[in-house]
């Protein structure tokens, strides 16, 4: 009687769980397979789009994993790592240039071996959705005057995830 | 006084599943910046992230209208407690790691709530889970109990 109690208990648990998840998925449906391919979100097209209007400035736009994939593999685009040198040297996207925030503050640019020029394509990331450091370092590289950079809102995490080329190290 | 032992129980339901309902609206408007705020936790891959801020909220929002409903109650319960255990979890992992993020338990991008904050009102939404699950235990073993009576006549025959 009691395992039988507990039985119905568990399939009602089960039954509420399918039919949230359903529900979810349903609704969910094109921003969940946006997010599998790796496109950007249409909030940080809307808010890049925003920030754009009420400051008057240039503001760098957001670029999906697949492009920054098609760019990196194509070496058309300098990758712009946003993180502290620590968290760069524990992993980092193969071939990226670490340029923290606090130096970019300093001085938004890069060392001649680099060879980015003003008109290079430059994707900034960082930590992933909650970090705002790659908006932050891009910002400050086109006030520098580079005049094509993108951020690669899903950072480093998705790139790892996505199973992509990492680095280890300090370069 | 026997008034509110009578209705306190329900009153507490009905509360629960009113909050979980809130928290879930909130969230369903925007999944964007729930995921976002999951993904301050740093605990799950890039698209989990996308895939609970998905699928939480409607959990939440269909656990609390049975809540409030008074229907399938302890099954609704049960996956709240569980969520708050799930919650508190990942809160007491952002402390530990020292992370200032928002719990994004209920407005999106609105004022910030402290994981300790966010810890302590879990607290509280256990507690109510718990008071529901007993509730509805007593109120099943009272109707089990008679339910259980033509079985047992034939024992006390013996």
């Amino acid at each position: 009687m009691l395992k039988n109690k507990w039985f119905g208990t568990l399939a009602e648990i089960c039954l509420i769980v399918i039919v949230s998840a359903s529900a979810g998925l349903a609704w969910n449906w094109s921003l969940l397979t946006g997010a599998w391919r790796g496109e950007v979100t249409q909030q940080a097209v809307a808010v890049a789009a925003e920030a754009a209007t009420t400051t008057g400035d240039a503001l760098p736009m957001p670029i999906g994993l697949m492009q920054v994939k098609e760019l990196h593999d194509a070496k058309e685009a300098v990758i712009v790592d946003a993180r502290n040198a620590t968290s760069f040297a524990e992993g980092h996207i193969a071939g990226a240039i670490v340029l923290p925030v606090e130096e970019a503050r300093k001085n938004p640019s890069f060392p001649p071996e680099a060879k980015v020029t003003k008109d290079s394509t430059i994707i900034a990331y960082c930590n992933g959705y909650s970090c705002p450091d790659s908006m932050e370092v891009a910002k400050l590289l086109m006030r520098a005057g580079y005049a094509s950079v993108y951020v690669f809102e899903g950072g480093f995490p998705e790139w790892r995830d996505a199973g992509y080329a990492i680095a280890k190290g300090a370069k | 006084m026997n008034g509110i032992r009578q209705y306190l129980p329900a009153a507490v339901r009905i509360t629960l599943g009113m909050i979980f309902i809130y928290a879930a609206v909130l969230k369903i408007a925007d999944p964007v910046a729930f995921a976002g705020s999951v993904a301050a936790y740093k605990i799950l891959p890039y698209f989990m992230n996308y895939l609970a801020a998905a699928v939480l909220p409607f959990l939440e929002l269909i656990c609390g209208l049975l809540l409030v409903c008074g229907y399938r109650v302890k099954g609704a319960a049960l996956i709240i407690g569980g969520m708050n255990v799930v919650f508190m979890i990942a809160l007491s992992s952002a402390i530990v790691r020292g992370l200032d993020i928002d719990c994004g338990c209920f407005q999106q991008g609105g004022d910030k709530t402290s994981p300790w904050t966010a810890l302590a009102r879990d607290a509280v939404f256990l507690a109510m889970t718990y008071v529901v699950l007993k509730t509805e235990g007593k109120n099943g073993k009272s109707s089990r109990s008679a339910a259980d009576t033509p079985l047992a006549t034939p024992v006390q025959e013996q």
